[in-house]
């Protein structure tokens, strides 16, 4: 699959290579290896986005690959890019330890890696000329932000108690989130008590769950902060089974879940991190790499604050 | 007369060892926590270990016929996926079956392979657990699935329902289990089951159709997953597609807990039961206590280990493998 895949895409690449020296243009070839398509929404449409992205620019020409989650496999496409000469390598880590030797290669072979969406480990910055993604420091952060300002509206900001519901134990996104959340709040709302903080593991089943724990624990609960949206959602089933109304939910990644619940008045707030954003971001780090730009290691896309008061200037997520 | 006593209190540890484990534990649980055995917790224990429950009541028969089913946790991913795809595109009512029938259609496969075929278990349902998982993102294209209109389907009721004062999912999981129950410990079936495990080739020579019961126990097993795939799709009424990924190993330990033999041959309804509750309200009780969740990984299958350990001593006599 990998090797037919390989072969199309080489075909169509250097009959592309033809057709643009021809036209006199200078095409950039750029390979992307990407972590899991198909496993959740946000990367089967991050995908499809990068597909489009690539095909309106007319000066790239873009090798589309996916390492099915497999770090072996991605290792294999790493090396297959580099034999096929590409200008520039854009990967999505599926484990940010095991690739650095494969992205080593790469940057001695003189091609420019741009890592996407979640970064690899230290050890393997210098190997890497860009990173574009998110920021989950700053997402923590702004959650904290969107919390306190609703609690000074409802006059609670003195004695709030806050329940936290992170993602996956050991993941850099649920670290991060959690990291920025909880050095904010003191912040910005020094009077706010987190009382608690449990993982949910990215999953709406294992939120509801430890939501329910929570409020037999805490009789009273006033705001509750999950990873993401999709474990809001879990935790604010609990909380409507249980009957307790008035608790404010923020999350991070907007779900359409959550925007739904966000319209029909029960949940506060999130992050909107688009997935169309991400892929397009990481599409013109490597393109401007390769024009010779001057580029932040660290390159960011902004990933907004959204709540009840300004989601109609957002559409609705697609996953 | 102090033998005697002695005696009975040995025979009465042998034979409910895990449940007298299980009652010390609630006991230990509710001095650290006093809200750990007030009613609203432990209907909600109960309520969010039906899901897991019901999966392990089939399984239960798997391995008291010699088998495992390590492939119930995709499954269940599988059903649930399915039956919120087809609510919004052929209405709940055709849904339902259509996903039963897809569902068993899967266990029939496994059966098939492990029983007639007489494939290892291990290796057939550890291979399904990774085919369903494709087949389900195959089947959804790896979105999530959300029914449209969640306030006005009746399809909540299965997840989120109440009937005599009792929450449904609970009401389901008990007659799952009374009728499983009965049909293991009261029909000439259950005995084959038995008879299947403990001894396949004399229960061969007994004219006992190995193949068949085995074939009958994986589609037990995959109506028990589309029960548990239908309370899970109708109580968050949306879901991604890793829902059940790594609860076959969870109910296999409740299964386990519960006191059934890998080897097959022995194990009842009631002591998955037990297996089951035991691991809802370990991991609740965790919670309550708030004790930090990387230890609780440890507490969780450090009580496991040791309680099945106990029950093994109390059916030996002694703490220590006799042949050791």
């Amino acid at each position: 699959m990998t090797l037919r895949t390989t072969l199309i895409a080489s075909t169509i690449a250097s009959s592309a290579i033809i057709l643009a020296g021809a036209a006199g243009a200078q095409t950039m070839k750029i390979g992307i290896t990407q972590n899991n398509v198909g496993v959740d929404s946000y990367q089967t449409t991050y995908e499809s986005a990068f597909i489009a992205a690539a095909a309106e620019n007319s000066d790239v020409d873009a090798v589309v690959l996916d390492a099915g989650g497999d770090v072996a496999r991605q290792i294999a496409q790493i090396e297959d890019l580099i034999q096929q000469e590409v200008d520039a390598i854009i990967i999505w880590p599926t484990n940010g330890e095991a690739v650095i030797p494969a992205v080593r290669k790469a940057h001695q072979a003189g091609i420019p890696v741009v890592v996407t969406n979640s970064n690899i480990a230290e050890a393997g910055f210098d190997f890497v000329n860009s990173f574009s993604g998110p920021d989950n420091i700053t997402q923590g952060a702004r959650s904290a932000e969107i919390m306190c300002d609703k609690f000074k509206d409802m006059g609670i900001e003195g004695e709030a108690q806050v329940v936290h519901i992170t993602g996956q134990p050991g993941y850099t996104t649920a670290i991060e989130r959690a990291k920025g959340f909880e050095d904010r709040m003191p912040e910005v709302c020094a009077d706010v008590m987190i009382v608690d903080t449990q993982p949910g593991d990215w999953n709406r089943e294992k939120s509801q769950q430890v939501m329910e724990a929570f409020l037999v624990k805490y009789d009273d609960i006033d705001g509750v902060y999950s990873g993401d949206d999709n474990m809001g959602v879990g935790a604010l089933n609990a909380a409507k089974a249980a009957g307790r109304d008035g608790i404010i939910f923020v999350g991070a990644t907007n779900f359409a879940v959550g925007y739904e619940a966000m319209a029909a008045g029960d949940y506060w707030g999130s992050i909107y991190q688009s997935p169309v954003d991400d892929a397009e971001a990481a599409l013109k780090t490597a393109i401007d790499i390769l024009e010779g730009k001057e580029l932040p290691f660290l390159n960011y896309f902004d990933t907004p604050k959204i709540t009840q008061d300004n989601m109609g200037d957002y559409t609705k997520p697609v996953f | 007369m102090a033998d005697i006593t002695r005696q009975q209190i040995g025979s009465l540890l042998a034979k409910q060892g895990i449940l007298i484990a299980f009652v010390a534990f609630l006991i230990g649980f509710t001095i650290a926590n006093p809200k750990f055995l007030t009613p609203d917790n432990v209907l909600s224990v109960i309520r969010s270990s039906a899901i897991l429950g019901v999966m392990a009541l089939g399984v239960t028969f798997v391995v008291i016929s010699g088998n495992l089913d390590l492939s119930v946790g995709s499954m269940m991913s599988f059903s649930t996926i399915v039956v919120l795809d087809l609510h919004d595109k052929i209405g709940p009512a055709l849904a339902i079956p259509a996903m039963f029938a897809m569902t068993l259609a899967l266990g029939a496969l496994i059966g098939f392979l492990v029983g007639y075929l007489k494939l290892n278990s291990l290796i057939v349902t550890l291979g399904m657990l990774s085919a369903i998982h494709g087949l389900t993102l195959t089947y959804s294209g790896g979105k999530n699935m959300d029914i449209a209109d969640k306030e006005g389907t009746w399809f909540s009721v299965f997840g989120q329902g109440t009937a005599l004062g009792l929450p449904i999912p609970i009401l389901m999981f008990v007659a799952v289990a009374a009728l499983l129950g009965l049909i293991l410990s009261r029909t000439s079936f259950g005995r084959k089951v038995y008879a299947v495990g403990g001894n396949g080739t004399a229960a061969t020579f007994s004219g006992i159709p190995r193949a068949r019961t085995v074939f009958m126990c994986y589609l037990i097993s995959a109506t028990c997953v589309a029960t548990a795939g239908l309370i899970q799709a109708s109580r968050s009424l949306g879901s991604q597609n890793t829902v059940g990924q790594g609860l076959e190993l969870e109910v296999l330990a409740a299964v386990i807990l519960g006191g059934a033999s890998l080897l097959g041959g022995s194990g009842t309804i009631f002591k998955t039961v037990i297996g089951v509750l035991i691991l809802g309200f370990i991991q609740n009780g965790l919670l309550l206590i708030g004790l930090q969740f990387y230890v609780q990984f440890i507490v969780t299958w450090v009580i496991i280990i040791l309680a099945v350990w106990l029950d093994i001593a109390a059916k030996r006599g002694k703490l220590m493998s006799p042949i050791a």
